[in-house]
């Protein structure tokens, strides 16, 4: 019986590790009859699932799995909520540049109330909060200005404000739940307003500029920081704004 | 007889590899790749909508810049960015994103041996920082044959010109892999992605420097699976 090679023992899980484009991480042929979901990062290769982004496999019991990773473009998926920028106008969509491989479409009834009539005039430049309504490879995304019940819950046009970009991790980070501790350590000290995008770009609006930036220039420090030390950062701001 | 080289290596040993990941700011992925003296600065771009003339618009399109660290571009970087791109072709999937275009361009900051393998092990981390969909990655390695007829890895500038032939050779990374792997993968060929080839070497020799090549691979697959470990941190939101 000859000795096995241990250059690569074989990984009985792989789940929470960190996992690079080639790997296999599920044999599918040992798993007959289960329906497995795939997010982000993973395809399917005839029996096996191999990886296509590096990054960190999760598991989300019972049957998804993807691949954790943060970047600074944004791959469309649906039911996500970004923030995007008016490139053009059509006669039945908006361009909309959302950091993804392709423009996405809005079409200009998809808002609360909307009618051939009552037409939003948006400039070249809006910045937008919208949901991603479809999202395929192959064809361009498309987007709402409505919930999925049809009621504007917040969508459309951000006036005034400051919008910055940052990386998809940072932004689902900020999105957790429970709330970030970044987050609960300036709401507590300063009123302000944000809307964060998963496409990565953060919008943020207060009453004084000093607020925006102090903000702005906190959220985007945080990003490698653990919970304390965002708090303690937060704290040392604090104090020189006093 | 054993090989004495100029900087006291052996044969088989690799100069002091160093890679460094998400340095440009404006760069959707960048990485900076280094060999001894050896260094290039990669930074990916894309994928952006939009295809050039002439390429196949139901898959992604790449294209390569080469920017050399003197000099205006000519016809030696125009061959790079050839090899370069049928060989990220090769790694990429192209049927992802469709009709998009994903730039690379790199810059020579130093030149001492082996510029190609640096370049792709630069150009490969590059992409896995900016996110693109990739098969599996691609790892490096210079192989020169010294007037004896010894297989000497990664060669400096000066070796290189005394030598009397070398290979520069791509391999896929060694993946991690949850499959039980068979008895027989062990006597299975290693695969390649890309050989060029400089000088006039003997078949035997060839196989020989394809053996040394692919495990000094290996090596730097580890070195690279090590290098994309450190750079994810652990998960924030789970508040430490």
């Amino acid at each position: 019986m000859d000795v096995e090679k241990p250059s690569n023992p074989p990984l009985t899980s792989c789940i929470d590790r960190i996992v690079l484009p080639g790997d296999t991480v599920l044999d599918l042929s040992t798993m007959a009859n289960q329906t497995i979901k795939l997010g982000e990062g993973l395809r399917q290769d005839c029996d096996t699932i191999s990886v296509m982004k590096a990054g960190k496999l999760r598991l989300s019991k019972p049957n998804k799995y993807w691949v954790e990773s943060s970047h600074k473009r944004y791959v469309p998926c649906a039911e996500d909520t970004i923030l995007g920028i008016v490139v053009d106008s059509k006669p039945d969509n908006f361009l909309v540049d959302i950091k993804g491989p392709t423009l996405a479409l809005l079409p200009v009834l998809a808002f609360e109330g909307g009618t051939r009539r009552n037409i939003p005039k948006f400039e070249v430049g809006t910045l937008l909060y919208v949901r991603v309504v479809k999202a395929n490879n192959s064809m361009n995304p498309e987007l709402s200005c409505t919930d999925a019940t049809g009621k504007a819950a917040e969508f459309g046009p951000l006036k005034d404000g400051y919008m910055f970009e940052t990386s998809t991790g940072l932004a689902r980070m900020l999105l957790g739940s429970p709330t970030c501790p970044i987050l609960e350590a300036l709401g507590k000290k300063l009123s302000f307003e944000i809307a964060i995008g998963l496409n990565g770009r953060v919008w943020v609006n207060a009453s004084s500029p000093a607020t925006i930036i102090v903000v702005s220039n906190a959220i985007m420090n945080s990003e490698f920081l653990s919970g304390t030390q965002q708090r303690i950062m937060v704290e040392k701001l604090m104090q020189k704004l006093q | 007889m054993e090989v004495v080289r100029a900087d006291g290596r052996t044969p088989n040993q690799l100069r002091p590899l160093a890679c460094s990941r998400n340095l440009l700011h404006r760069a959707h992925g960048s990485a900076r790749w280094s060999q001894g003296d050896t260094i290039v600065l990669a930074a990916v771009y894309g994928p952006k909508a939009g295809i050039r003339k002439g390429e196949n618009p139901e898959k992604a399109s790449i294209e390569v810049i080469w920017k050399p660290k003197t000099g205006q571009t000519g016809k030696a970087e125009k061959e790079y960015e050839m090899i370069l791109k049928r060989t990220l072709q090769s790694i990429c999937l192209l049927a992802v994103h469709p009709n998009t275009t994903t730039s690379i361009i790199l810059q020579v900051v130093g030149d001492d041996g082996a510029l190609l393998p640096c370049a792709i092990n630069a150009s490969c981390a590059a992409l896995v920082d900016a996110g693109v969909p990739l098969k599996h990655l691609a790892v490096a390695i210079c192989c020169g044959l010294t007037e004896g007829g010894y297989v000497v890895l990664d060669p400096t500038k000066s070796e290189e010109q005394k030598m009397r032939a070398f290979a520069y050779l791509v391999f896929p990374n060694s993946s991690h892999s949850v499959l039980p792997k068979a008895p027989s993968a062990v006597d299975e060929e290693p695969g390649i992605i890309t050989s060029v080839t400089y000088g006039l070497m003997s078949e035997s020799h060839y196989i020989n420097c394809l053996g040394h090549g692919h495990a000094a691979c290996a090596k730097i697959s580890e070195f690279l699976r090590k290098s994309l470990q450190t750079q994810f941190p652990g998960d924030l939101s789970k508040g430490t």
